[in-house]
């Protein structure tokens, strides 16, 4: 069972319609009892880093999270904005994140050219890194690529634990992984078959 | 390499998608849920969908309609049409959207836009405008299906929204529209000069050479099509289709 | 307990309606297939030179004018071959489809492969989707197998009005005898009264963009309009896995994996509603073709039709959203009261009375001989 959190901000039915189209159950919570007992989690996140964090200690679910991440260490994969909120900090606000990742967000408009515009918004490729379990079977399949849309990027500080990256004026991590944290940076749940592929790994680990 | 995107725009009138040229005459064209069904088989990049006449008849998303739509789509959806409201934006959000279309709003509800932003983020939000060339040749913006005019210049209305938040701009020639003729580069290009965020082109394609032509010299992030995606072509008969995936590679190719 | 008796050659057994065998153990629908194959000259030269003497009738008929002749098409194998077939005899068709807003993104991706390809002009009729749905409805509710009839109905009706239309007389079909066997009436009648009967018993909306073949629109094209049929693949030798390939070489057409797949509707019809509410499998039609023609042999097409049929649950879901049916409601729909075509006001006895009349017609190609034979003749009790 895969419990995506509802902390107020994503698009949650999507990624359990996505869920459920690849035979995975799941389920959205804002519960703190329920997402305490979760054995998979998805953090999802759809706007600015600072309302996201903001949100999550209001909603009284961070002490869980941080239970479930770092003590219970179950899976946990961060979507696009929730992946941003694994790190340390981001050059979008001025809140920390949740730091269960080695890494920083930065903002692109400062580096790279400005005829790329932004948000870095559409489908762009993807290349694996570090090899592991999320993105088992990605580099098979003709031109991996899924649905990007963020003003933002991580950087890891560690380079092992970026697992995809892509390019956009520079090169960024797409995807990482440290221990039982998971993140992407793109969609999967609006990524067709590319994002049931990575789902279908995910409901694996 | 970033794609360039090519969205499939499809217009909705009472529960049916419909086709209009020049922002006249709407000709059926089937039924939605099942052609959203067809693009979602043919995993075009995204998907956008407009009420055309919500808004001049003040009237709510078919919200029914809407919930049956995301349901059938693996990728990203926008919907334009009588989002008037920040309450009207996150609902639609919340069903699986993942970017709204605000068009009179814009004149009607100043601060709109900034507000989803604020609370969304930029990229959910897409302001649309729509342009007619009056007789003297000026190109001039329009509301409410075309129906209202509106003062500022395409290129200064589009910076505008850009700095109140608008995370894209959906530029439509109304003059084109329908016509199978070709976008209407230099306005498009007039835009794209005017703002750092993507701006999608929209109104006129007929072939994948339109298409390249507004990104090459138009300076378009991506392209919205119409009539192309539903008509086998000019004057034939209805026909759901989406270009080749290797053709539109090879026509386009990529930004970064 | 006693097997089935099955034909010695396809795979009809004796629960196919009007069936009967013979001394070699061979059924009726064969021996009728055989002797439409020696009528027509199928595949010989004599069959090539009769289509060819039509072929020169049709070029000079059309000359003058956009087009020729018009062609039905779907996405589908036999539809999308007659378009090569066509462009390869020097005709000018115009590709007409009908729309039942239930189309799958093969048959439309298929339909524009193939037309562009051969450089064909298409024009299409799309019902009202809320027309679509209700109609289906109403179909539903009458308990019969004819889920679809409708959609056949309204493609003959489209075919005939976009011939009239742009001034065509002949409209080529791609129906093939040798690849698909001849119909057993029983439970897949389809006339234009018996849609207009069923909805308007157990239909709510008006119909009003449904194009419906009546009685008198038959008639209308026959004696005034004069469009006649052609079955160009009564005459030709012909297979469709030798099809399938030459489209895929040539046009860049994909199979959609078995008979009418390419419709959501047809594909309910197929692969659900008649197998579970009926115990009717129509791939008997098709993989009993194959067998008759000795593409496959006779052991091979039995094991075939014994393997289950596997029903797409995401397409049920799809049903029930289209036609606005709850779980439950659909439930009852598919295990209410069922009913034949019987029980409602078609055409068939009309036909019946006026049989030497349409076998005036069908020698004259102005309504289809499949047609006569399917449809002037009493259903025999089984």
């Amino acid at each position: 069972m895969i419990t995506i959190v509802d902390y107020g901000m994503g698009n949650l039915g999507s990624i359990l319609n996505m869920l459920k189209k690849i035979g995975a159950t799941g389920q959205i919570s804002s519960d703190a009892a329920v997402i305490g007992a979760a054995t998979k989690l998805i953090l999802p996140g759809v706007g600015a880093f600072d309302a996201a964090m903001e949100r999550i200690q209001q909603s009284g679910l961070r002490p869980v999270l941080d239970a479930r991440a770092l003590e219970a260490r179950v899976p946990v994969l961060g979507i696009c904005l929730g992946m941003q909120l694994l790190g340390e900090s981001s050059e979008e606000g001025v809140l920390p994140g949740l730091g269960w990742l080695p890494a920083k967000v930065l903002d692109f408009r400062r580096r790279i050219p400005s005829e790329l515009k932004v948000p870095h918004m559409g489908w762009n490729l993807v290349r694996t890194a570090t090899a592991s379990p999320l993105t088992a079977g990605l580099a098979e399949m003709q031109e991996p690529r899924f649905y990007f849309v963020h003003s933002y990027f991580m950087q890891c500080q560690e380079p092992s634990d970026s697992i995809l990256r892509t390019t956009y004026g520079l090169e960024f991590d797409s995807g990482v992984q440290r221990g039982n944290i998971f993140g992407v940076q793109f969609h999967p749940e609006k990524s067709h078959r590319f994002g049931m592929h990575l789902l279908s790994n995910f409901a694996k680990v | 390499m970033l794609r360039v995107r090519v969205i499939p725009c499809l217009q909705l009138r009472d529960g049916a998608l419909v086709k209009t040229v020049q922002f006249k005459k709407p000709a059926y064209i089937g039924d939605p849920v099942n052609t959203v069904r067809i693009f979602n088989e043919l995993e075009v990049d995204e998907l956008a969908f407009v009420d055309i006449e919500a808004s001049r008849l003040g009237r709510e998303p078919n919200w029914a309609l809407l919930r049956e739509i995301t349901d059938e789509c693996f990728m990203p959806l926008s919907y334009g049409g009588g989002v008037a409201s920040l309450a009207t934006a996150e609902r639609l959000f919340n069903m699986g959207f993942e970017k709204v279309i605000i068009n009179s709003a814009t004149l009607t509800t100043p601060g709109l836009i900034a507000e989803i932003a604020r609370v969304f983020g930029t990229q959910a939000v897409i302001a649309a405008i729509d342009v007619r060339t009056n007789w003297l040749g000026r190109a001039q913006t329009a509301s409410h299906s075309g129906t209202r005019t509106g003062d500022m210049t395409p290129d200064r209305w589009a910076a505008a929204l850009e700095a109140e938040g608008a995370g894209e701009i959906l530029l439509t020639s109304i003059d084109r529209e329908g016509t199978w003729r070709g976008f209407d580069v230099r306005l498009t290009a007039s835009v794209t000069a005017a703002v750092r965020v993507p701006v999608i082109a929209h109104g006129g394609c007929g072939t994948l050479a339109h298409m390249a032509e507004v990104v090459q010299q138009g300076g378009a992030s991506a392209v919205a099509v119409g009539s192309l995606v539903v008509y086998q072509g000019q004057g034939l008969g209805v026909l759901v289709n989406f270009p080749e995936r290797d053709e539109l590679a090879r026509r386009l190719g990529g930004a970064a | 307990m006693t097997e089935l008796r099955v034909c010695a050659r396809c795979v009809y057994d004796e629960r196919t309606p009007g069936v009967s065998f013979d001394g070699e153990g061979i059924c009726n629908y064969c021996r009728q297939v055989d002797q439409l194959a020696e009528q027509y000259g199928t595949g010989t030269s004599r069959g090539e030179a009769a289509l060819q003497a039509i072929i020169e009738e049709i070029r000079r008929a059309g000359r003058g004018r956009k087009y020729d002749c018009v062609v039905g098409v779907s996405g589908g194998t036999d539809s999308s071959y007659l378009l090569i077939l066509a462009k390869q005899w020097g005709l000018r068709p115009l590709a007409v489809h009908y729309d039942n807003t239930w189309n799958s993104a093969i048959a439309t991706q298929n339909i524009r492969k193939v037309t562009s390809a051969l450089k064909v002009d298409l024009d299409t009729l799309v019902i009202d989707n809320a027309e679509s749905e209700d109609i289906y409805r109403a179909f539903l509710r009458a308990g019969v197998p004819e889920f679809d009839a409708s959609t056949d109905i309204a493609f003959a009706q489209t075919l005939r009005q976009r011939a009239a239309r742009h001034g065509v007389r002949y409209i080529l079909e791609g129906h093939s005898f040798m690849a698909e066997g001849l119909a057993p009436v029983g439970k897949n009648y389809f006339d234009g009264g018996y849609v207009r009967d069923v909805h308007a018993r157990f239909g709510e909306r008006p119909l009003r963009t449904y194009p419906n073949l009546t009685f008198w629109q038959f008639m209308k094209w026959a004696l005034v309009y004069r469009q006649k049929f052609i079955r160009p693949l009564w005459y030709v030798a012909y297979s469709k896995a030798d099809a399938r390939r030459v489209l895929e070489a040539e046009t860049g057409w994909q199979y959609y994996g078995g008979h009418h797949l390419e419709n959501r509707a047809t594909a309910f019809l197929h692969t659900i509603y008649n197998p579970q509410r009926f115990g009717l499998d129509n791939r008997n039609l098709a993989i009993g073709a194959e067998a008759r023609t000795g593409q496959i042999s006779h052991e091979e097409a039995l094991r075939r039709l014994r393997t289950p049929l596997t029903p797409d649950p995401e397409l049920v879901t799809y049903v029930k959203k289209r036609l606005g049916l709850s779980d439950d409601q659909y439930a009852q729909l598919m295990s209410g009261p069922v009913r034949t075509y019987r029980d409602f006001k078609t055409y068939k006895r009309r036909f019946e009375r006026l049989r030497p009349f349409f076998f005036v017609l069908a020698k004259a190609n102005l309504v289809p001989m499949s047609f006569y034979l399917k449809y002037c003749f009493p259903q025999r009790a089984s």
